[in-house]
């Protein structure tokens, strides 16, 4: 009775055990519950069935064998465990049984190993305790690396047992998971010195006897990513070599069969690794990628990483001229500068046709022509008219409208007319207006202004026409309309380059002429015409405005905006110094300027030349804290965040919430209303600040989609806390993290704000429904905006609003949109990013710009927009219709096998159009493109190796 | 035209043309987007709340580096809302919701009547009916939750307007929260006398799936849906269940088949409905069907209503088991003596990925259940429970215990307080006998 009755108690004790074992995950394999009954079972000595008690028996016997004097039968004692272990499978829920039966036996080994003399024998021994180790992981760490150390020290270099993947996957990624473990302890070890007793009792084991050194560590690392990387475990092998610190070496280790898909995981992981880490997986992706001859790849990964040198080298490097057409469309979509590629730009430079070709590609020369082309493949090359876009029949106003022709509708109907018919130059408003007729006469002062300057979005990229289109009002009289034709010129021009550089002699006088009009627009036709261009020749026109004492703020402002698009993430520091300068002199002369709301503008300048360059700016925003005046937060925090744009920097999105929880409240700010008016005016001042830290957020947030998913969190947790200039400020951090993406979640939140009691969130909230459905035709979004409408029919200022945003979601019919990526949503767009914050800044006080006589502003978007087309190319850089399929995009990183990238997808004959979040694949085999991500222009080849499959035979 | 979503075809041209001469009269009407509240959805956390998901699923660093963005997001949420609490003066706020709650209150007013929504006209008017019969228009107030509106459930309405004031929720057939298990049972894995096989499978296709589906993912195989355990009787198909149902952390469903039969037309296809929408509420979640035979019965053209009731319900069941919807983390057992009735249908791969069966328990099988159930009894010296293990009787696990139990009786009767070898002896004769009884013997001799 009693050993039946023990035996009982001991099964149910072993039970729990196994609970504790499996979230662990200390074992190999999860031990099985059948183990804990059978261990029990086991040291009973029975219940184990024939084959296994022979295992048994036979394991038994050879470790009997080793313990044993004769040496002579090590050797072959030993082999013949090494066999059994190896040849034994293991299912997915228990041990493998020789290691289940050889555990007990571990701790005599182990002594037993001590006893021995160093022989191969011995290193043979090492080898099998390392496994062995495996089971005993929870009490001994890095057993297994010890041992794997010990037998690679014994062993002469010649042997074949270096391999630690033949002892199976589970065995490698043990191993690699007690590298990184030790590399961290060593780490720290050799960081802080042994002090902490507690500390060194612990690593004292394995430091005495972890004979190797960090060499050997990493030279262990390699020979396990290698297995790894051959065995499809692609993600395991970068784990573990970035553990090691040693990244860039698996560039030795990958084969044309696996580089892809590092590749793609590395590149995934860099927007989550802390500052060094992230440049460094870049640079080492991107000499994957040119090893292997894959250069759009690494052409955009040198993009991202921007540097000239890698740009220059990259586009250089392909012999075949129509790879390099490819890349030169990849460079042009970029808008870096090119005179980083080293080849000749003009015309009397270039030697042959190719050259010749291959500039049309990097200017972007075509680009009107093949969208004009694309629209009419969609069948909407007609001009729509306001009404097209209204739909106001459909809007449910009950009263009466109020007055319909009042100069504000005009307005809108000015920037509806030119964001819908963008680039297709036919609207019927402007362009194709019977003389005298035009649109600009139904407006007036300041309006004009804006209407003319329409033209330039209507004709866009289409430097030739647009020219002798706008040429005209140039000679105008009416002061307004010449500016708004030197706008447009500016705008006719963002985006391309041409030959003969219209915009830069044209715009290059005006930019003295006493009227201010002229004045802010030619500096501001330059900012848009040249944005991102990096041109040296227009710093000697702009720059002398700012620092000259006598400009006004606005010409200074302004012109600072301008230099900030053109240089943007240049870090050019002539300007930067010149800025800082100007500022600090204002300050310390308590110049009254600096309180106006153009300084804002100057300090978003600033910031632009520091986009995406993360540390670069550290010491500008040194100097920034020593100027004492609110403005100087404002510019901090836009420098920071325009420097770290898009990299999804926690710490520095931190420090930007740290800067909305700050409230300057308003019942104390009544209080000191009758105390005094200077320092109520400091305290507004002195929240503008946390408009710009909001909008931050949002910058540095969007460049990855976990952080863009959660910082919609934060701005509900703002919304909900924050004083007014946040509230306001909410809607458009919102609209910068999904631009051109409505997600229904947003449109909802959007929608809610947007009849917010405050006017003037809910003013921007429509502002954002506009950038957050640009260019998508979204029909839910335009009914909500019809409705909004009609709820606000009786305010002039919300209804141009909503009108605006109307323009908007049918930008350029719905071919056009705003997205600051490109190349499937991983490279930033520099100049686009700097115009949509421009925009943002804009609205930031919209009643003192927009709603003011500075409507113009609304077109700082246009070197945002891009066609949101994929356009496929033959040899001959002809449209070439094939069928491709356009789906939802999915992340298939790390997936085991080839997963589909798209799903629910449609096919469709090219050329075709993109949402924000889809991509499109080539539907058969026929062609192979150029470029990896189908997007924008993409050259095609003919496959040679494709036949047509069902031909039918008869 | 304007409206097509993305990559629009492009034949529309000629179309466009047609309406330009058609003369000014293009104000065509469009019909207005459907309300989005009001449907059938997906239980869940509401947008505001659900964290993003997170890819890739298999254990890389890319996904811990994921999650922890994750993490310090939320942080610095945490971070903010503290300051935000600390700087705002308590009082007032509270005021203000006590304020807005009463203020709500009043709107409701009271008496208020329950009603079924049976469907949402736009975003402020559903039509509702009440139990005292017509039904009506009404309004929707604008503090009711929209999104938990969605048609056949319960609300709250006014009693004079009828208004909607108010949802009611969870909804669910209490028959299916019976089912619901509450307290785990006692058996566990322990208590199963060999089977190791079967146990395996069973933790690989139910329970690894749920706890480690990273596996199957690095794998690249879509984990089984469901198993079905058969074997002849008393082999411990129930028991291992239990076990299951002892181990996992999972909500557990348990329905007999034959609860599945219900009195009215479309009342059990309803149940098997609301089965499953509970189990994948609850999910990750186990549901345990037990003699499924009592519903799974290959289909034959029958004129009786009640077996095409039946039928009927069965189909549900397929449906649900792989229907058009898919099924997240709800697993399936199913338990049967006779799979060879079962209909194709219900079994095949893709529904019921793995069948496991139950045999007869061999020797080694036998001395576990033995030493199982006399681990508890005082034996006397002379039992030598390995005559009885090497007998080659057939005897199921169940017998075994009906054995033991048998034994125990019969010493009880002669007020001995222990069992000898007699009682044992005449314990398995008595089960054998019983045992046999039904069937002819030497039928197939």
């Amino acid at each position: 009775m009693t050993k039946a009755q023990e035996f009982s108690i001991q099964v149910q004790s072993e039970d729990p055990k196994k609970k504790e074992e499996k979230p662990k995950g200390e074992k190999p394999a999860d031990p099985g519950t059948s183990k804990g009954a059978k261990d029990a079972k086991e040291s009973e000595g029975e219940e184990l069935s024939e084959e296994d008690q022979q295992l048994k028996d036979q394991l038994e016997m050879l470790v009997e064998r080793l313990k044993e004097t004769n040496t002579e039968l090590y050797r072959p004692a030993l082999e013949t465990l090494r066999t059994l272990i190896r040849t034994s499978t293991s299912s997915m829920t228990s041990v493998p049984k020789p290691l289940k039966f050889l555990r007990p036996h571990y701790p005599d080994l182990q002594t037993l190993y001590d006893t021995w003399p160093s022989s191969e024998d011995k290193s043979l021994f090492a080898d099998i305790l390392s496994v062995l180790a495996m089971t005993y992981s929870d009490t001994q760490p890095r057993g297994t690396l010890r041992y794997r150390l010990l037998s690679a020290s014994l062993r002469p270099s010649d042997s074949p047992l270096a391999d630690p993947g033949s002892w199976g996957h589970e065995y490698v990624r043990h191993l690699a998971a007690e590298l990184g473990e030790e590399f961290t302890a060593r780490e720290q070890e050799s960081l802080e010195e042994p002090s902490t007793t507690e500390e060194k009792d612990k690593e004292a084991k394995p430091k005495v006897t972890l004979p190797g050194t960090l060499d050997d560590l990493r030279e262990l690392a390699r020979s396990c990513a290698k297995f790894l990387l051959s065995h499809n475990a692609e993600p395991d092998a970068v784990d573990l070599l970035e553990e090691m610190e040693i990244i860039s070496d698996i560039t030795k280790l990958v084969d044309e069969n696996t580089y892809a898909r590092v590749c793609q995981y590395m590149i995934r992981c860099v927007s989550l690794l802390p500052p060094p880490d992230d440049v460094s997986f870049l640079e080492t992706a991107h000499a994957i990628y040119v090893k292997h001859h894959r250069f759009p790849e690494a052409l955009s990964l040198a993009i991202r990483l921007g540097s000239p040198e890698l740009i220059k080298e990259d586009f250089n490097a392909p012999a075949n001229p129509l790879m390099k057409r490819q890349l030169a469309f990849l460079m042009a979509r970029s808008q870096l500068p090119l005179e980083w590629l080293g080849i000749p730009l003009t015309e009397e430079e270039a030697e042959d046709d190719f050259e010749n070709d291959l500039q049309d590609c990097l200017f972007n020369t075509k680009l009107s022509e093949h969208f004009q082309a694309f629209g009419k493949e969609l069948g909407v090359e007609d001009a729509k008219s306001l009404e097209d876009v209204y739909k106001s029949h459909l809007e449910n106003t009950r009263g009466v409208s109020v007055n319909i022709d009042s100069a504000r509708g005009n307005l809108a109907g000015t920037f509806v007319n030119a964001f819908v018919n963008a680039g297709y130059g036919n609207d019927k408003l402007m362009v194709k207006a019977e003389e005298g007729n035009s649109w600009i006469y139904k407006n007036k002062d300041h309006g004009m202004m804006s209407a003319a300057a329409s033209l330039g979005l209507s004709l866009l990229w289409e430097t030739d026409v647009g020219i002798s289109h706008v040429d005209k009002y140039t000679y105008s009289a009416d002061e307004h309309i010449k500016a708004g034709a030197l706008l447009a010129t500016g705008m006719l021009n963002s985006g391309v380059r041409t030959e003969a550089d219209y915009a830069f002699h044209l715009l290059g006088e005006y930019t003295t002429n006493p009227s201010v009009w002229l004045k802010t627009s030619s500096i501001i036709g330059l900012g848009l015409a040249y944005a991102g261009s990096h041109r040296e020749d227009i710093v000697p026109l702009l720059l002398p405005h700012i620092t000259d004492d006598n400009t006004s703020m606005e010409i200074a402002s302004l012109s600072a905006l301008a230099l900030g698009f053109i240089f943007v993430g240049s870090k050019h520091g002539e300007i930067s110094d010149a800025i800082l300068l100007t500022l600090m002199d204002k300050s310390e002369r308590e110049d009254k300027s600096l309180d106006e709301k153009w300084a804002r503008f100057m300090a978003l300048g600033l910031g632009l030349l520091y986009l995406g360059l993360q540390d670069a700016s550290d010491t500008t925003i040194e100097a920034l804290k020593v100027i004492n005046h609110p403005i100087a937060k404002t510019a901090q925090i836009l420098v920071e965040a325009c420097s770290f744009a898009g990299s999804g920097n926690v710490l520095r999105i931190q420090s930007m919430l740290r800067h909305c929880d700050e409230h300057i409240n308003p019942t104390t700010a009544a209080k000191n209303d009758d105390k005094k008016d200077d320092e109520k005016k400091d305290e507004k001042k002195d929240d503008t600040h946390q408009a710009f830290a909001v909008i931050a957020i949002a910058l540095i947030a969007m460049g990855e989609d976990i952080g863009a998913d959660m910082s919609l969190r934060q701005f509900n947790h703002l919304m909900h806390y924050g004083d007014p200039i946040i509230r306001k400020a909410v809607p458009l951090a919102i609209a910068l993290v999904s631009t051109s993406n409505p997600q229904l979640p947003i449109l909802d939140t959007l929608s809610k704000y947007s009849h917010d009691n405050d006017l003037q969130v809910a003013i921007n909230a429509i502002f954002a429904m506009g950038l957050v459905g640009a260019g998508t035709n979204n029909a839910r979004l335009s009914q909500m905006l019809r409705q909004l409408a009609g709820y606000y029919a009786k305010e002039p200022d919300t209804l141009f609003m909503v009108r605006i945003a109307q323009g908007l979601v049918h930008m350029g019919k719905g071919a056009i949109g705003l997205n600051p990526f490109f190349c499937d949503r991983n490279i930033l767009h520099r100049p686009a990013t700097a115009a949509l914050l421009a925009t943002l800044t804009v609205f930031t006080d919209a009643k003192a710009f927009v709603l003011d006589k500075y409507h113009w502003m609304l077109y700082f978007l246009t070197p945002a927009m891009y066609p949101r087309f994929l356009i496929t190319l033959d040899e001959k850089l002809e449209n070439k219709p094939v069928t491709v399929r356009v789906g939802q995009a999915i992340d298939v990183v790390g997936q085991a096998g080839k997963p589909r990238t798209i799903s629910g997808f449609q096919t469709h004959q090219s050329p075709v159009r993109l949402g924000t979040i889809e991509r499109a694949e080539l539907a058969t085999e026929e062609f192979i493109p150029f470029s990896h991500v189908l997007e924008g222009f993409v050259l095609l080849q003919k496959n040679p190796g494709w036949e047509t499959e069902d031909k039918m035979q008869l | 035209m304007g409206n097509s979503p993305s990559g629009m075809p492009p034949a529309e041209g000629g179309n466009n043309k047609d309406k330009k001469d058609g003369q000014p009269e293009k104000k065509k009407w469009e019909p207005p987007l459907p309300t989005r509240v009001g449907k059938k959805k997906r239980k869940g956390p509401s947008a505001a709340s659900k964290l993003p998901p997170v890819f890739p699923t298999t254990r890389c660093r890319l996904k811990l580096l994921k999650m922890e963005r994750i993490k310090d997001y939320l942080l610095l949420e945490e971070e903010f809302i503290q300051n935000q609490e600390r700087l705002k003066p308590e009082e007032t706020r509270e005021d203000k919701n006590e304020e807005d709650r009463s203020q709500v209150d009043t709107v409701r007013g009271t008496p208020m009547a329950v009603g079924t929504l049976e469907e949402i006209i736009d975003d402020d008017h559903a039509i509702v009916s009440t139990a005292s019969g017509p039904e009506s228009y009404v309004s929707i107030m604008s503090f009711v939750d929209k999104d938990l509106l969605e048609p056949s459930c319960q609300v709250l309405l006014h009693h004079k307007t009828q208004a909607i004031v108010g949802v009611l929720q969870d909804d669910a057939d209490p028959l299916v929260s019976i089912m619901k298990l509450d307290k785990a049972p006692t058996e566990s894995y322990a208590d199963v006398g060999g089977l190791e096989t079967q146990i395996q499978e069973i933790k690989e296709s139910v329970e690894l799936p749920l706890t480690h589906p990273e596996l199957y993912e690095e794998m690249g195989i879509k984990p089984p849906k469901g198993v079905i355990l058969y074997g002849v009787p008393g082999t411990g198909k129930t028991l291992l269940a239990k076990a299951v149902a002892n181990q996992t952390s999972a909500t557990f469903l348990r329905v007999v088949g034959s609860e599945l039969i219900q009195k009215y037309l479309g009342d059990g296809p309803k149940l098997v409905r609301e089965l499953f929408r509970v189990a994948e509420d609850h999910a990750p979640s186990i549901v345990f069907i037990d003699e499924i035979d009592a519903i799974g019965t290959k289909r034959y053209d029958s004129t009786s209503g009640g077996e095409r009731e039946i039928q009927r319900t069965m189909l549900e069941l397929l449906n649900q088991l792989d229907g058009f919807d898919t099924r997240g983390d709800v697993k399936v057992i199913m338990a049967t003596n006779r799979i060879d009735s079962l209909d194709p249908a219900l079994i095949r791969p893709g529904r019921i990925d793995r069948k496991i069966e139950f045999p007869l328990p061999d020797v080694k099988t036998k001395r576990h259940i033995f030493r199982l159930h006399t681990s508890r009894m005082s034996l006397s010296e002379d039992v030598d429970l390995e005559e009885y293990i090497m007998a080659k009787d057939d005897l199921s696990g169940a017998d075994i215990k009906a054995v033991c139990t048998e034994a125990g009786l019969l010493a009880l009767r002669e007020r001995r307080m222990r069992v000898t070898k007699q009682d044992f002896t005449s314990a398995r004769e008595k089960v054998l006998y019983r045992k046999s009884e039904g069937t002819p013997e030497g039928l197939y001799l």
